[in-house]
Order: structure tokens, then sequence, then C-alpha cells
């Protein structure tokens, strides 16, 4: 039977896990808006299939999440890591089924119209969301607040191209597959807005774990104050 | 139950003045740049830090910290050390713990302590319990202090048929509640606890924690434990302390950090105490 690992020994294996999740989580959406541009079918199975590594890993890491608290009980830097890593995992996770759904919708879409309008929009709210990933996973192994400071702003445009979205497919309301196929691009990019929301969501987590406060860096119910 | 007028006059006087200021009544011990020497050995230096009323404060840090050392000055237990020397002020409800005219027996009736080991007098379970009353010159209902004490200390059920049986007879968890409710008879203001479960197995210290948590509605608690999780789970605010080692190899403690549990425990603002609950030493 092996020796029970030391409490640094779990943290940095928990830790090297999750930004293998980044990585895959943000490679995996890439893929997804590569395959709805090129109507890569073969493309968007392997985004499919991939998820499932990131559900093993989303499931190893919260099993030894509750293992960790429950034996060692750590405290103080220790614990804002377990409770950052613990959203960081859900977060990933969630990225991982966005990748999922615009792969789906893809092969649901592939026999329909489109608007290369619309597709280079979605391909600009992928252009951002990727780094969005990146940079909040980045920010979270530098321990680098100013990093994550950035993310509200880079979610703008992300923001904004969603908001957009439903009149241009308005604008495809006379002739109905070109429709059908812009409503699910509207789906789509309702999806690439959640990624870039999650990365925010990751990048709040890393900098509670840097200052032992948490604060929401955007809220859509409230005006969220800038930091002082 | 015990008259006023037996207590020493200075001490009830500034204590009924000092309970009615507002400022204060929040506060029970106000501990300034405390030192505390043995001889020319410097032990503590330069603790200040506030009880509050009410919750469990506790003292946490490595061995020779000197967290007992200021434990013992809350009830002037230091005095019984021919070479300790007190400096700096503990204010007891705004009155001086040190001040000349303070009787510190009557301060140990009002700030009573658990000691690390049970320690019940080779008497009855009764006698154990009446015997501080009884030297405080109370001549009321003996029996009714005597359940009442018991039952505040959660050992009423399990001693009730055997009052007359041998205190020492009992478990080690039963013995200190014994000792609880030895301290509580004598109606005390606070309850000082060193380390009152380092003896216990599991079962009895959750025991002792419920009862911690129950008590403290009435007592101020201030307890120095080991158990890092016990702090944790126990009390309102931690203070950490450790041990500076000067050039001459001279170890005196000092107070890193104080301020509430969940603070202490989630994100302290010194290193040192950072490193310590988490465990990394050295």
């Amino acid at each position: 039977m092996e020796a029970p690992m030391t409490l640094q020994g779990e943290l940095d294996a928990l830790e090297a896990d999750i930004l293998r999740m980044g990585e895959i989580a943000e490679h995996s959406v890439g893929r997804s808006v590569e395959a709805l541009l090129e109507r890569d079918v073969a493309l968007a199975q392997a985004v499919i299939a991939e998820d499932d590594v990131i559900d093993d890993l989303y499931l190893s890491v919260d099993r030894r999440l509750l293992q960790t608290l429950a034996l060692q009980t750590p405290v103080a830097g220790d614990l804002r890591l377990i409770s950052a890593i613990i959203h960081i995992n859900a977060h990933l996770e969630r990225i991982g089924d966005m990748a999922v759904n615009i792969s789906k919708t893809l092969l649901s879409v592939r026999d329909l119209p489109s608007s290369p309008k619309i597709l280079s929009q979605l391909q600009e709210m992928g252009d951002v969301v990727r780094p969005m990933i990146r940079t909040s996973m980045e920010a979270f192994s530098r321990r680098d607040l100013d990093l994550c400071l950035k993310l509200p702003k880079m979610d703008d445009p992300v923001d904004r191209l969603n908001m957009g979205m439903y009149k241009e497919v308005a604008a495809l309301a006379s002739d109905p597959l070109l429709l059908d196929w812009g409503m699910r691009m509207n789906m789509i990019a309702r999806n690439l807005e959640r990624v870039g929301d999650n990365a925010v969501d990751i990048a709040e987590q890393v900098g509670f774990l840097l200052t032992g406060e948490f604060r929401e860096f955007t809220d859509a119910s409230h005006e969220v104050a800038p930091r002082g | 139950m015990t008259d006023e007028s037996t207590l020493v006059p200075a001490l009830t006087g500034a204590l009924a003045a000092g309970v009615a200021t507002p400022e204060t009544a929040e506060i029970v011990f106000d501990i300034r740049n405390l030192s505390v020497l043995y001889g020319t050995f410097l032990a503590v230096r330069d603790v200040t830090l506030p009880v509050h009323r009410n919750e469990i404060t506790a003292l946490i840090g490595p061995s020779g910290c000197g967290k007992t050392t200021v434990l013992r000055c809350l009830n002037r237990m230091n005095d019984l050390v021919p070479t300790a020397r007190v400096e700096g002020e503990i204010l007891y409800h705004g009155v001086d713990l040190y001040g000349k005219d303070v009787d510190p027996v009557e301060v140990r009736r009002r700030i009573g302590m658990v000691f690390q080991k049970p320690n019940p007098f080779p008497k009855s379970i009764y006698d154990n319990i009446a015997f501080g009353p009884k030297i405080a010159g109370f001549k009321g209902d003996m029996d009714a202090v005597v359940e009442g004490s018991l039952r505040r200390a959660a050992l009423w059920d399990e001693v009730k048929d055997k009052l007359k049986g041998s205190a020492t007879a009992l478990s080690g968890g039963q013995q200190q509640r014994l000792c609880i409710a030895r301290a509580i008879a004598v109606q005390p203001d606070v309850i000082l606890m060193d380390e009152p479960c380092s003896s216990l197995d599991p079962i009895a210290t959750a025991r002792i924690e419920g009862l911690m948590r129950e008590l403290v509605a009435d007592y101020t608690i201030v307890i120095v434990t080991h158990n890092m999780q016990q702090a944790a789970r126990v009390s309102t605010r931690t203070g950490f302390f450790t041990v500076d080692v000067s050039e001459d190899g001279h170890r005196t403690g000092t107070l890193v950090e104080y301020d509430k549990t969940e603070v202490v425990f989630t994100r302290p603002s010194d290193p040192r105490t950072e490193d310590y609950v988490t465990g990394r030493f050295g």
C-alpha cells in the first residue's frame, strides 16, 4: 500500500491536474470553433470525445479535494487554494461542456446554408475567449492578481457580440433554412459568452486565493465598483 | 452566592464602576504591553491583547512561546512563583489586576482555572464542588449549588447517584468536567483553561468542547491549546504566539497575531502564523 501523500504533495498534484485541464479546455473550445468554421465533422467528433478526458480529470480532482479536506484539514493559504481549485475545477468542466455543445450544434446544422458574417463574428468571439481561459489559468499558476483584473475588460467584446447576435439572426428571417441555422448560431454565441464568463469566474477565484477576500469582477444584476 | 461585602473594597468599587462603563463592558481583560520575567529571564515580551466578554479566546503557539505564562497572569497564578515579575498592565474590567489593593484570592475566585491534567481533590464528588463555596463563606443551600454546578458542567446525570463516591474514581473526561463544575461553583466571571483536553480521548474532548460552547453564554473563557483544530472549532478569537531566539540563545515568547479565529485560519496576516497553522515549521 502506498504511503499517504503530504499535504504539499497533494496540493501540487491537484494544481498540476487543474492546469492540465485548463489547457485541454482551452484547446477544446478553439477546436470546436474551428470545426464550426470549417464544417469539419471529424474535428467536432474529436472535441466531443476529448471531453471524456476533462470529465475524468474533473472527477479525479473532485474526489482528491474531498479526501484532502477530510484527511489533511488544510487551513489559511492551503484552504484558500483548495477552495479555489474546487471552483476552478467546476468552471473548467463547464467550459468543456460548452465546447461539446458547440460541436454537437455543428453536427446538427452541417447540411444547412450559413452566413459568412455570423461565422466571422463567432470566430471573433472564439478568438477572444480562448486567450481569456489561458490568461485566467496563467494568473492562477503565476499567482498574478494584475493578470486576473484584466479578465473583465477582455470579456467586453464577447458580451457585445453575443448581445448583437440575435439581430444578425433576425435579419435572416426571409430564408427559413438560413434562419434555422442562425437560431442555432445564436445558441453557439451564448455558449461562447458563457465560456468567457467562466474564465472571469476563474480569475475571481484566483483573486480570492491571493487576497483572502472574494469579490465578483462583474455582476449581471448590479454595478460592480472598480477596485480601489 | 458570595456576599459583595466579603470582597476586597478596592476591587469591588472599581469593578462596579468599570462594569458600568460602556466602553469597557465588552472587554474583560485589557492586556497592555505585558512582559513576564522569571528572575532575569524574559519569558514573554510586550503582549497587548484584549479579551472579550462571553467569548472563547484561544492562545496557540509552539512550546515555550509564553501562552501558558500569559494565561497564568490572568488570575495571578504567577504570584506563586517567587522569582516571577510582571511588567505592563492587565486591566480586568478596567481595574489594574496587579494593583496593590487587589486581593489575589478574590481574583482567583472570580477568575477560575482548569488545568491540563484533571486534578480533583481526593474527596467525594460532592465535597469537590462544595469546597470552594465553603471556604468563601457560603451559608446557603449547598445541595443546590452542587447540583447546579454539576448540571452546568453536564455531569449531573452521570454522578447524581454517587455524589458521596470518590472523585478520583471517575474517568478522565468526567474528572475534567468535575473540575469545570468545581470552578463554576464559586460563580466566577472568567474560566481559564490550560490545555484542558490534552489528556482526554476524542469523545471526552468533544464533550468538553460542547460544554465550553454552552458555558460561554454566561462566562468568558480563555483557553491555551496545542490542538489547532480545537482552537479553530471553539474559539471566537485566536492569539498566535511564537518564540524569538536572541543571539545569545535566550528564548522569549511574543504575540505575533491576534484576530478573529476565522481570519487566523483562513487569511492570517503574518507569514509566521501562516507557517504555524499550516504545519510548515522551520
